[in-house]
């Protein structure tokens, strides 16, 4: 019964701390945001304070009410402590790499002390995630990740994730929402390794066919942005030569035309899943390749940056 | 609200369970003269067999054996104590419990736990002992529990230094409040709930008196109470300390009368005494007034038909003050009824024939009975009659055996001897016992009454003014009653604090820490409802009202708020930016105005390209200060005077006015 109260109250105490809305990055935390309780072990903490000012007041013992209310005191020196260890805090959300469906996204948060005191213990939580303390010296900044589970394909928020800490004693948990607007891609999910095979290889006038691993040294040339690390020639690199990328006259002949419409007898979520499962083979082995969709045109590319843009389109077909 | 979400490691958990171990031991150790070494024993091995068990990696002891123990214990303790009630029962359980918790401990919460029960017995620690000494031990036991708190709920499990020195800051910032809540909590009246009284052989007087009792309590030099005189001090021979008085006599001891008298009331003559006495714990409710009380607090206090002043409480279990006003000279209104003539002129027959004989015969020689008061004392200081703390012992004859053979006595001896013979003589006498004297502290400027000072003497009625008393063992050791037992005695008696006396350093040491002892004792410990009227009387709110005392209790937090928020803020205030970058900033600033600030997303660069395009007229300028800011924050070795430069360069750059308003308005 408790927990069904405690979970409607912070459901209540969410919808409040919405009320204005998505927070701007970078956010500084200002106290009117700032909630504060006392723990299980705070309400002890009263209870025995309680019990002691009893007994001192019945004995009219006055040391022991000296005790009773030093300890008092303590307990609310502590809470102004534990709020003033979130109070001022400045968070910044740092983005989140695209992964694929099933896989868990991670939120990057950014956690910055401008304060000349450090700040201690403070938990990034979730329903899905919980981070270890943080321990934030003065003038530091933290990097720490929220990670979600992403089921879906598409374009998934941070939505509300929460800021707490129990600094210093645990008699008190002070804690704040956050609601920032920042999205993690979340490419389909691949589909199995399967018979299906590109169906429409790109005839491409001049150029020679061979067989996929008889791929063959054709040179060098220099290094563009996006091309893969993988083809980087390292060595050339290491003799100071700049960077070369290595040229395979095999990945040259062999374009492939991802087609959407080529998918046939599956519904659309399968289709993307078979096309990323594709987009992923011909990155690994460096094939060029064209994506087609209804709508979406991608034409003929490699390297990370094609890679990404043809994962993403498939990521936000529809939606 | 789960706040175990974070769980310690193993390694920190050992460690702080060692500490929170040690902490609670030390928590407990006062307490270890009186509890009952079983719970001592049962709480130790726990304590140690939960340390085994951590150290070799073993598994807690079963839960029904752990229930079964502690149930046990509950029953142990009900044995040993009768109740569960009461503060030694309540610490006995508290520390069993402990030791009991201590085999279920295995996360932070049950750490805390045992921190908390640690709290509490610190608190019974007071309740038990009120000295200044106990203070700071019981202070630093506070500090370190509270660093072992703190320790045990950090992740990181910080140096017991690092913690300690948070802990100690916080402690210092509670202390105000503390402090101020202490002086505004309304002090309630007595108990509520009422509990066993706690079983102490106190010494002090008793309810009868065989000569040789009290030179038994002589030989204690513990303090029997302080009195604090407004004004001036009563003359030594003045001082006596009125007890319980004694009026039945079966020949050899003397008893109170076990019955209903009828009341008497005084009149007081001459001057009177006020001042305030501050009575140490005692198994009675006898508050001794100097000789006769005239003024009280009638809600704590009673005058009962034997002139003693009793308090309406039944103890004192802890130090316990009282206003009081004296008289020294004081007559009787009522005359005395004829059971009490009865009953004060009894002696029972044949005993103590000799002394009977004897005070006939004097008072048959006498004019009056006053000169057989003054022929009876004149015959204690002329015959071969001594004052020792070392009486020989006394036959059946008591009296007799006194007044004619030993010849050797203290108060007590005297006093009988004395009051049989008056009531021989059928003259209405008892005898009073309580204390005399006192010993002056100028440095607290008060009197000490010691247990070495009781007394006894005689009371006799007087016809038209009541009783009277009369002090043979002024007669015999006039020295005893104008400077104290030690002047009194000769060099062999075993006086108490003899060798203290003699020595004149360790003598006024001994009165710097009495008075010390005292001040706390009446400010800290005697804090009272009177001291809280006398605080609003200071701060001019004469009507004493209780809500003064609410509403200072609201000030105080409010102003413990507010000052704890200003100080944290400023704890929590920002690092100040590096040089170059404060400078930059304030460039931003200055051009903030043309709404020309910084943008979070800009390079130094870039705002200095804006800036420069913006105002034309300064570009040679900012691009000297951007050169100098890129400079000093992104190359290695920037010129030595840079940063002068920069600051200077920023502060001189002109923002004519004119220019301010023109760039402005087409902004809009």
């Amino acid at each position: 019964m408790f927990a069904a109260i405690a979970r409607r109250l912070s459901a209540l105490s969410r919808r409040w701390a919405r009320r204005h809305g998505i927070d701007a990055s970078p956010c500084t935390l200002r106290a009117r945001r700032i909630y504060i309780l006392p723990t299980g072990l705070g309400f002890a903490y009263g209870l025995m304070l309680l019990a002691m000012l009893a007994g001192a007041m019945n004995y009219a013992n006055n040391l022991a009410l000296g005790l009773a209310l030093l300890l008092g005191s303590l307990g609310l020196t502590a809470m102004h402590h534990c709020h003033r260890n979130l109070h001022g805090l400045v968070i910044r959300a740092a983005g989140a790499d695209p992964v694929f469906a099933g896989q868990s996204a991670r939120f990057r948060l950014i956690l910055e002390n401008t304060a000349s005191t450090p700040r201690a213990e403070l938990v990034v939580e979730n329903e899905h995630h919980i981070s270890t303390p943080l321990q934030l010296p003065a003038g530091s900044s933290v990097e720490t990740q929220l990670q979600i589970p992403a089921t879906h394909r598409g374009r998934l928020p941070l939505d509300q994730f929460r800021i707490s800490t129990f600094h210093p004693l645990g008699l008190f948990r002070a804690w704040t929402y956050l609601h920032m607007d920042t999205h993690c891609t979340v490419y389909p999910r691949q589909a199995a390794d399967n018979d299906l095979l590109p169906v429409t290889p790109m005839p491409a006038p001049g150029e020679r066919h061979g067989t996929p691993g008889e791929e063959e040294f054709a040179g060098l040339r220099p290094y563009q942005p996006g091309d893969s690390p993988r083809r980087i020639d390292w060595k050339a690199y290491a003799r100071e030569q700049g960077l070369q990328v290595k040229q395979h006259a095999g990945a040259q002949t062999q374009p492939e035309l991802l087609d959407f419409d080529a998918l046939t007898g599956m519904d659309t979520e399968a289709r993307l899943s078979q096309l990323c499962r594709w987009v992923e083979d011909a990155n690994g082995r460096d094939r060029r390749y064209a994506l087609k969709l209804p709508g979406v045109n991608i034409a003929l590319g490699s390297g990370s940056a094609h890679r990404q843009r043809c994962l993403t389109a498939l990521a936000l077909f529809g939606l | 609200m789960s706040d175990t979400a974070t769980t310690l490691t193993t390694a920190a958990f050992s460690r702080v369970l060692r500490w929170s171990i040690a902490a609670l031991a030390l928590a407990i150790a006062p307490h270890i003269p009186h509890l009952a070494p079983w719970t001592l024993l049962l709480a130790g091995s726990a304590a140690v067999l939960r340390l085994w068990i951590d150290a070799k990696g073993r598994e807690l002891p079963a839960k029904w054996l752990r229930i079964l123990i502690a149930f046990a214990a509950l029953l142990g303790v009900l044995h040993s104590y009768r109740t569960l009630n009461g503060i030694e029962a309540g610490t006995a359980l508290l520390v069993v419990m402990a030791g009991m918790k201590l085999l279920e401990t295995r996360n932070k919460r049950d750490l805390t736990v045992i921190i908390f029960l640690a709290y509490f017995a610190l608190f019974a620690a007071f309740l038990y002992d009120q000295q200044i000494l106990l203070l700071p031990y019981l202070l630093g036991c506070t500090w370190l529990l509270t660093t072992t708190l703190m320790r045990l709920h950090h992740s990181q499990m910080p140096g017991l230094r690092a913690a300690g020195i948070d802990t100690g800051k916080m402690l210092l910032q509670a202390l105000p409040l503390a402090a101020l809540l202490f002086l505004l909590v309304p002090r309630l009246p007595g108990q509520f709930w009422s509990v066993p009284a706690r079983e102490q052989a106190i010494t002090g007087l008793s309810e009868e008196m065989t000569p040789g009792d009290v030179s038994e309590l002589s030989l204690s030099s513990a303090v029997a109470f302080r009195a604090h005189f407004e004004g001036e001090l009563p003359p030594p021979r003045e001082r006596y300390w009125r007890g319980p008085v004694l009026q039945q006599f079966d020949g050899r001891t003397w008893r109170r009368l076990a019955m209903p008298q009828p009341r008497q009331s005084i009149v007081a003559e001459g001057r009177h005494y006020d001042y305030r006495i501050t009575l140490e714990p005692q198994e009675r409710n006898w508050i001794f007034a100097l000789d006769m009380a005239t003024g009280w607090d009638q809600n704590r206090a009673v005058r009962n038909a034997d002139l003693l002043l009793i308090a309406r409480q039944t103890r004192f279990s802890v130090l316990t003050s009282f206003q009081l006003r004296s008289a020294t000279s004081y007559r009787t209104s009522e005359e005395l009824s004829p059971v009490m003539r009865q009953f004060t002129t009894f002696i029972p027959t044949n005993n103590n024939p000799r002394t009977v004989a004897l005070a006939q015969q004097m008072r048959a020689a006498a004019a009056d009975d006053i000169s057989f008061i003054q022929n009876v004392l004149r015959l204690f200081n002329t015959d071969e009659f001594y004052y020792t703390l070392q009486p020989p012992a006394l036959g059946d004859n008591a009296v007799d055996d006194f007044m004619f053979d030993t010849r050797r006595g203290f108060c007590e001896h005297y006093a009988s001897a004395f009051t049989v013979m008056m009531r021989a003589a059928g003259i209405p006498a008892r005898v009073v016992t309580g204390y005399q004297g006192g010993e002056y502290n100028p440095i607290g400027d008060y009197l000490i009454v010691r247990q070495a000072d009781a007394h006894a003497w005689t009371e006799v009625w007087e016809a038209g003014r009541g009783w009277r008393r009369v002090d043979p063992t002024a007669a015999i050791a006039p020295e005893r009653i104008e400077r104290g037992l030690q002047a009194a005695m000769g060099e062999n008696e075993p006086v108490p604090g003899r060798m203290l006396g003699n020595n004149a350093l360790l003598s006024q040491l001994r009165l710097a820490w009495d008075a010390a002892n005292t001040f706390w004792n009446n400010q800290v410990v005697q804090f009272s409802a009177d001291q809280q009227r006398w605080l609003l009387r200071q701060l001019h709110l004469d009507d004493e009202r209780w809500e003064y005392l609410g509403i200072g209790l609201g000030l105080a937090l409010a102003a413990f708020f507010g000052a704890l928020s200003l100080y944290l803020a400023w704890q929590f205030r920002s690092a100040p930016l590096p040089p170059a970058r404060a400078a930059f900033a304030k460039l931003s600033r200055r051009f903030a105005a043309l709404d020309l600030a910084r943008q979070d997303h800009e390079g130094p660069r870039d705002y200095i390209t804006r800036l420069a395009r913006a105002q034309p007229a300064l570009a040679a300028q900012l691009q000297q200060i951007g050169a100098l800011y890129i400079a000093l924050e992104y190359e290695t070795a920037a010129p030595p005077d840079a940063l002068r430069r920069l600051q200077r360069a920023i502060r001189q750059l002109p923002l004519p006015r004119a220019s301010r308003r023109a760039q402005r308005s087409p902004a809009r």
